[in-house]
């Protein structure tokens, strides 16, 4: 089996997009970004994000007007009929895609994610609604099986959360199911097949004839990481747990072992942002950022001291001064770090980051007598939805 | 792109050797950038900060540490404006760029903490009832000002929220979901009146050469307001030939204007805004509870919207 893809193309695209940042942060100028576009012609049709976003909702919708008739047609026959009427028109959506639009070099053109979403949908609904729904072995399989399978093929980047989240939920049940000392040994289980499955998509990613897969790969490594580390979260851990595994605890108890819990919620993380700035793996970092907070959290949670605005204050101060500390410590190059934006990401866009401001931060209540807060009062909107 | 890319391009004589020489250095991870790193640090600090810091002061209101509290912020923000008049350059029309890549975080965290202790000096000294309106008013110019002397896009959002809130339109996504967007009745009329005159003045301005990166901006809440206003105008059923009429007027000038500013989101605005505008027409005239011709409209409508948008490729792809 192999990728839907012509892997030139793929790979064409790519140097495209990535010499359009150079573009954009001068490092070529226009002259030469056309002529490495010419020389790195490819086919694809790729558009943006924007025409993304309106083609996938507009098949999302001439998709829910096919499956409606379908459905109309299938509706008066029994439950199977209708499961299995599910899975093989999930399978013939499977096949539209690549006769239809992928034959027509579309690349996750919005209509190609919709199409997919679509079929891997009605596929496991189909076949995991056979097994009555509650067979989860059979569900979470089947899930693990065409996610992996959508984002081997299409390179599929949210199929391939998925299927992490999938096989993360498989090794999670079985253990379960199994009882007895299986549940308890889950954590290290965790800890264990995660940390395997980071060092190899880290050696694939880094393999040449791999390089159409790099993104998903990438996806798997940052999954991992925060695998291993829910796997060893004192929070993660004891909550499941009491919820799942009817351990009763009386205030004041703890969990077994809770002190090698505590342990890997500080250190991990710490081993993450050690190893991150030593190797200067932008991935690790973020994870460890991602997971420092995560710790706080978990402590906060259980040894709180009933002044949340005095944390809030308090956590605004550290990172205040600690990013603009690191602001001008990383003014010239140190370690190989440093504070100037080479290469812009996409979502690095001034005009995202006004609307994430207006958004979570003040002046967005409505001017009515009602409301008894004043201008300081309606802070911390959370997390803001842009719809961007 | 791999690791090789750039010295694939070197050899085919793509690049020069210069240019081979700083790109590889990023590419392979000999240099790191941190940016966005800590820019999101930093702007999780600020929101943490702020809103810990507007709790605190509403709290223990005439006691001993409340007045500390309140003294503190004060400086702070102070310190904040300091920091700002002294780095910033002269002002122009022009985009200007920052002293310090923390720098437009600075004019945040002063201007939250000004916006807090104002509204606090209200509250407390019981002129709130009465002013609220003043004191938006008043919170929107000073944003204003603040937007335009420090060339700062973040603070221009939240000085034309502020203005729309003085007109009693709250603009958040977070109050549509929950159906609060206009709390009072007619206030969609006031709605489309509002953006339309903002338009209009953010196009004389971007026509006066005045910060032409704020346009962008402007025109976005524009869109986004007037749109809201007319569909819910239309919602309401009795004169909703007029609202049509609006809505149809409003997308020709989405159009327009996404072609003038090469934003693909105003062309996305123009066609969710058109199309439910049609839709709720010909639901109103022709299918009314016809499932079957549901379906069949939803297939045709938007399977002839993909073909025209993959028909006409060229026509949507020119990058901003």
């Amino acid at each position: 089996m192999k990728s839907a893809y012509n892997e030139t193309s793929i790979y064409n695209l790519a140097v495209i997009k990535e010499t359009k940042r150079w573009y954009k942060h001068h490092f070529i100028d226009q002259q030469q970004f056309n002529t490495i576009a010419e020389a790195y012609k490819t086919p694809l049709y790729h558009p943006n994000f924007i025409i993304r976003i309106l083609l996938f909702v507009a098949t999302l919708f001439a998709l829910a007007g096919v499956s409606g008739l379908f459905f109309l047609f299938f509706g008066s026959s029994n439950e199977h009929g209708i499961l299995t009427a599910s899975i093989f028109y999930g399978i013939i959506s499977f096949i539209f895609l690549e006769l239809v639009f992928l034959k027509n070099n579309h690349y996750k053109s919005g209509v190609t994610e919709a199409l997919l979403y679509h079929a891997i949908g009605f596929t496991i609904v189909g076949i995991s609604g056979l097994f009555d729904f509650d067979n989860f072995h059979v569900t979470l399989f089947c899930c693990l099986l065409i996610f992996s399978f959508s984002a081997f093929r299409y390179l599929d980047l949210l199929c391939t959360i998925a299927a992490i989240l999938s096989f993360a939920g498989v090794l999670f049940f079985e253990f379960y199911s199994v009882g007895g000392i299986f549940q308890q040994i889950i954590p290290f289980i965790f800890m264990i097949a995660f940390t395997i499955t980071y060092i190899v998509s880290k050696k694939l990613k880094a393999s040449p004839t791999l390089r159409i897969w790099r993104n998903n790969l990438l996806m798997i490594e940052a999954a991992s990481l925060l695998f291993i580390y829910i796997g060893g979260n004192y929070l993660v851990v004891r909550e499941l747990s009491v919820n799942l595994m009817d351990l009763s605890l009386e205030p004041g108890d703890n969990i077994p072992f809770a002190f090698i819990f505590y342990g890997f919620t500080i250190f991990i993380p710490l081993v993450f942002l050690y190893w991150g700035i030593r190797s200067k793996d932008i991935v690790i970092l973020r994870v460890s950022l991602f997971v420092i907070a995560f710790t706080v959290f978990t402590f906060k949670y259980y040894y709180s001291l009933g002044h949340p605005e005095v944390s809030l204050t308090g956590a605004g101060i550290i990172l205040i001064a600690l990013s603009i500390a690191l602001f001008n410590y990383l003014k010239i190059i140190r370690g190989g770090f440093t504070r100037e934006n080479l290469l812009s990401e996409k979502w690095g866009n001034v005009n995202v980051e006004a609307f994430i401001i207006s958004q979570t931060m003040g002046g967005n209540q409505a001017n009515t007598v009602t409301e008894d807060t004043g201008g300081g009062g309606g802070f911390g909107g959370g997390g803001a939805s842009t719809d961007f | 792109m791999t690791k090789e890319t750039p010295k694939e391009l070197f050899e085919k004589g793509l690049i020069t050797r210069d240019q081979f020489n700083k790109i590889d250095l990023v590419v392979s991870r000999k240099i790191v950038s941190v940016f966005y790193e800590l820019r999101t640090l930093l702007y999780l600090g600020v929101m943490l900060f702020t809103t810990g810091a507007g709790i605190l002061i509403y709290q223990n209101i005439g006691e001993f540490g409340h007045i500390i509290s309140i003294i503190t912020l004060s400086i702070l923000t102070i310190v904040c404006f300091w920091y700002a008049f002294t780095h910033v350059p002269p002002y122009t029309n022009t985009k200007v760029k920052s002293a310090t890549p923390y720098f437009d975080y600075i004019v945040l965290l002063g201007s939250l903490l000004f916006i807090s202790i104002q509204g606090y000096l209200e509250f407390q000294y019981g002129t709130l009832d009465e002013n609220l309106g003043a004191s938006t008013l008043v919170t929107s110019a000073f944003f204003f000002y603040i937007a335009y002397r420090f060339d700062h896009t973040g603070i221009l959002s939240l000085a034309i929220t502020a203005l729309a809130s003085f007109w009693s339109i709250s603009v958040s996504p977070q109050k549509w979901y929950s159906g609060n967007f206009f709390s009072g009745s007619n206030l969609h009329i006031i709605a489309i009146i509002f953006s339309s005159v903002l338009a209009v003045i953010a196009i004389l301005l971007d026509k006066r050469s005045i910060k032409k990166h704020f346009t962008f901006t402007y025109l976005n809440f524009c869109m986004l307001i007037f749109f809201v206003g007319s569909i819910t105008g239309l919602f309401m059923g009795d004169l909703y030939g007029i609202f049509l009429l609006l809505i149809y007027t409003g997308c020709a000038f989405a159009y327009y204007l996404a072609r003038w500013e090469k934003s693909f989101l105003f062309l996305l605005y123009a066609f969710v805004a058109a199309y439910i505008a049609t839709t709720y027409l010909l639901g109103r005239l022709v299918i009314r509870e016809e499932i079957f011709l549901w379906f069949f409209y939803s297939i045709a409508s938007c399977g002839g919207f993909i073909v025209f948008i993959i028909k006409y490729k060229n026509h949507f792809s020119k990058e901003k």
